[in-house]
């Protein structure tokens, strides 16, 4: 104990050159905390933009839906599968679809029409969010539509105007209804802007006369399971079904997320690193400063270990103490990132590559690794950093040492 | 001397051309009437039908009532009669272009092309083979391949292999005629890779409207053998009095008939 007294009392003897030194490890400190929170809230927000919009983290269906989509493969024994995801509280939203044809006047396009219960689609997906106009379904039937982007435009339709649906209904027959535009999602991928009609499931009953089943369950723990928790958890109840988590849904999406976070990695390594020599170019010098002050120590008959033990024990309380106050700042600037994320809606209204869409809000995300790693990386630092000079000056003549400039 | 060997060619393949066709005379003839007369076999300057749709698929079973009438090639207007639930719904098909009406909703929509390959009333017709106006003999390379007995019937097959420029989606049509009087009793659509698609037979040959004519007509998907769709003819009269003006969207809307 006495021996962090004195280093603590040391370091304080030349308080210019110790808050330079401070100063650097406090910074860099901070900067990694703050970038390494951002580079993991943009992985997150990536991810959550591919599961949150529409995927979900899991989904199933049945055995041949996605190889045919055919309206007659509907999943097996559905109430029991919803009952036990929302006893073990996972969001469970049903959904089925069915391909057809709406037009308005003189135009009109293909669609797949997205059969959902809003209050139950709701626990799965933030579709309701993500209006570019108008609302999004009400709890009620009512033969409201929310369309995709691009599909609304084709259709030249927004808000309040009137369509037909046309379908090929699972009786053979041909269902129509007239259905009302009720609002338009944002931009959430090219395949689903183009085709995306979504409607009630009691709406969707009556136009494709098909009253019961479901072509695909999504489910979504919002972060409290993994994805692939999720799947074993739905597998033990899905017999006959097929289970699968979004990243083999979407396994080109699931690769560059991979990829990017590979690459994240990388950068902030380089990051670390740069930080770590700046911590230890400034600590060098430090302590090479003192050199005559150790000969000094020396010629008195100090111990060598003792020199260097006294080094170590300044530059850990150094380390120490600066992690310390980097660590609360950079912490506090995270938290703040995190609830006022960076805007760059100046640069872009939301990315959309490859169908992950991007939040143009850049949210900082704070995890027990990205403070832990910032702080070991400056204890480990500056210890080092100081003990190389401190070896050096403990082998030195005290009268070379003494000498030192 | 290019000019010399030009000419030497044409001289030459003008001795050959009256003789090629000379040869294959005959054959290229009655296939040629065959085909036409396959073609024309359900078309007259007009004609109105009444008939019965029986579609079976795997999942449903349906049979409908349609009465419909024709003027050409471009022309035809199909209505419902029965189920109730479908009563009315029509489809007018003038030249390349499909509506149909939904009584349900009171509304007239034109199927855009992306929808042309769809199923047409829930069968295994689509829409493209209501507005198709491909005669056989123009859009076929075709030949005999068969001329003789066959379970008791003198038969003729004639193989058809698309033209090059020919917009046509079938890789190779098999037709399958009696001899004697030519009405078509098989008809095989294969696809690009020339596997069998689709089988279209006809049954129960007899008299109706002045001609001889299968009255029922039964497609098979060959990927789906227990799948079908039968249409039996009820009624049919060829060239009757069709004012111009009868294929229009106010006929379609309207449910009038001539």
């Amino acid at each position: 104990m006495n021996m962090f007294k004195i280093a603590w009392r040391n370091l304080w003897r030349n308080p210019r050159r110790t808050g330079i030194t401070l100063t650097a490890m406090v910074l860099s400190t901070v900067v990694l905390i703050v970038t390494y929170a951002l580079m993991r809230g943009m992985i997150i927000d990536m991810e959550h933009s591919v599961t949150d919009i529409t995927i979900g983290q899991a989904q199933i269906h049945h055995i041949d839906y996605r190889k045919e989509r055919s309206l007659y493969d509907i999943i097996d024994n559905p109430n029991r599968i919803i009952a036990y995801a929302q006893d073990n509280g996972i969001g469970v939203s049903p959904r089925s679809f069915g391909y057809g044809l709406l037009s308005s006047g003189t135009k009109s396009a293909g669609v797949q029409f997205w059969g959902i219960t809003p209050e139950m689609e709701r626990t799965v997906s933030k579709l309701n969010e993500n209006l570019f106009k108008g609302d999004f379904l009400l709890d009620e039937p009512g033969m409201h539509v929310v369309l995709g982007r691009k599909l609304a435009r084709t259709l030249n339709a927004g808000p309040g105007s009137e369509l037909i649906a046309v379908v090929q209904a699972a009786d053979g027959s041909l269902g129509n209804e007239i259905v009302y535009v009720k609002g338009i999602l944002k931009g959430i991928g090219e395949t689903l802007d183009r085709s995306m009609a979504i409607i009630h499931r009691k709406d969707f009953e009556s136009l494709f006369v098909l009253y019961e089943g479901y072509h695909e369950m999504a489910f979504n723990s919002w972060g409290s399971m993994t994805p692939e928790e999720v799947a074993s958890a739905i597998e033990t109840v899905s017999a006959g079904n097929e289970v699968k988590t979004w990243r083999s849904l979407m396994p080109g999406v699931s690769d560059m997320l991979n990829t990017f976070d590979g690459a994240t990695i990388i950068f902030l390594a380089i990051f670390f690193l740069a930080a770590a020599l700046g911590v230890l170019n400034t600590l060098l010098m430090a302590t090479y400063e003192r050199i005559p002050e150790f000969g000094l120590l020396k010629a008195i008959g100090t111990s060598p270990l003792r020199i260097i033990r006294d080094i170590a024990a300044e530059a850990l309380v150094l380390g120490v103490f600066s992690s310390l106050i980097g660590g609360v700042i950079g912490i506090a600037l995270a938290v703040y990132f995190h609830h006022n994320p960076i805007d760059l809606s100046a640069f872009a209204e939301g990315f959309n590559t490859a169908g992950i869409v991007m939040n143009a809000q850049w949210r900082a995300v704070l995890t027990i690794k990205g403070v832990a790693y910032p702080v070991m990386v400056m204890w480990v630092v500056s210890v080092l950093a100081a003990l190389y000079p401190a070896f050096k000056a403990a082998r030195l003549d005290p009268v070379r040492a003494l000498t030192h400039v | 001397m290019r000019r010399e060997i030009s000419i030497f060619f044409v001289m030459i393949f003008f001795m050959l051309l009256p003789s090629a066709p000379a040869l294959s005379e005959d054959a290229k003839i009655s296939s040629e009437a065959i085909l036409n007369h396959v073609d024309d076999l359900f078309r007259g300057n007009s004609s109105y039908a009444t008939m019965t749709m029986k579609v079976v698929t795997r999942h449903y079973t349906r049979e409908i009532t349609l009465e419909g009438w024709t003027r050409g090639k471009d022309y035809s207007l199909i209505r419902v009669l029965s189920p109730l639930k479908e009563k009315g719904t029509a489809t007018l098909k003038a030249g390349n272009n499909i509506w149909n009406y939904l009584p349900k909703v009171k509304r007239v929509i034109k199927i855009p092309s992306s929808m042309m390959g769809g199923s047409w009333m829930g069968s295994h017709f689509t829409n493209d083979d209501l507005i198709k106006e491909s005669r056989m003999a123009d859009d076929y390379e075709h030949s005999i391949t068969f001329d003789g007995t066959r379970e008791g019937v003198e038969m003729i097959d004639l193989e058809l292999i698309p033209k090059p420029e020919a917009a046509v989606v079938w890789g190779k049509v098999v037709v399958s005629v009696r001899k004697k009087d030519l009405v078509p009793v098989k008809i095989d659509y294969y696809g690009e890779r020339l596997d069998l698609e689709r089988t279209m037979v006809f049954i129960d040959i007899r008299e109706m409207g002045g001609r001889l004519l299968p009255s029922v007509l039964r497609i098979n998907p060959a990927d789906k053998p227990q799948e079908y769709t039968q249409i039996i003819y009820k009624e049919i009269a060829f060239d009757i009095e069709l004012a111009d003006s009868f294929f229009s969207l106010r006929t379609l809307q309207s449910g009038t008939t001539p």
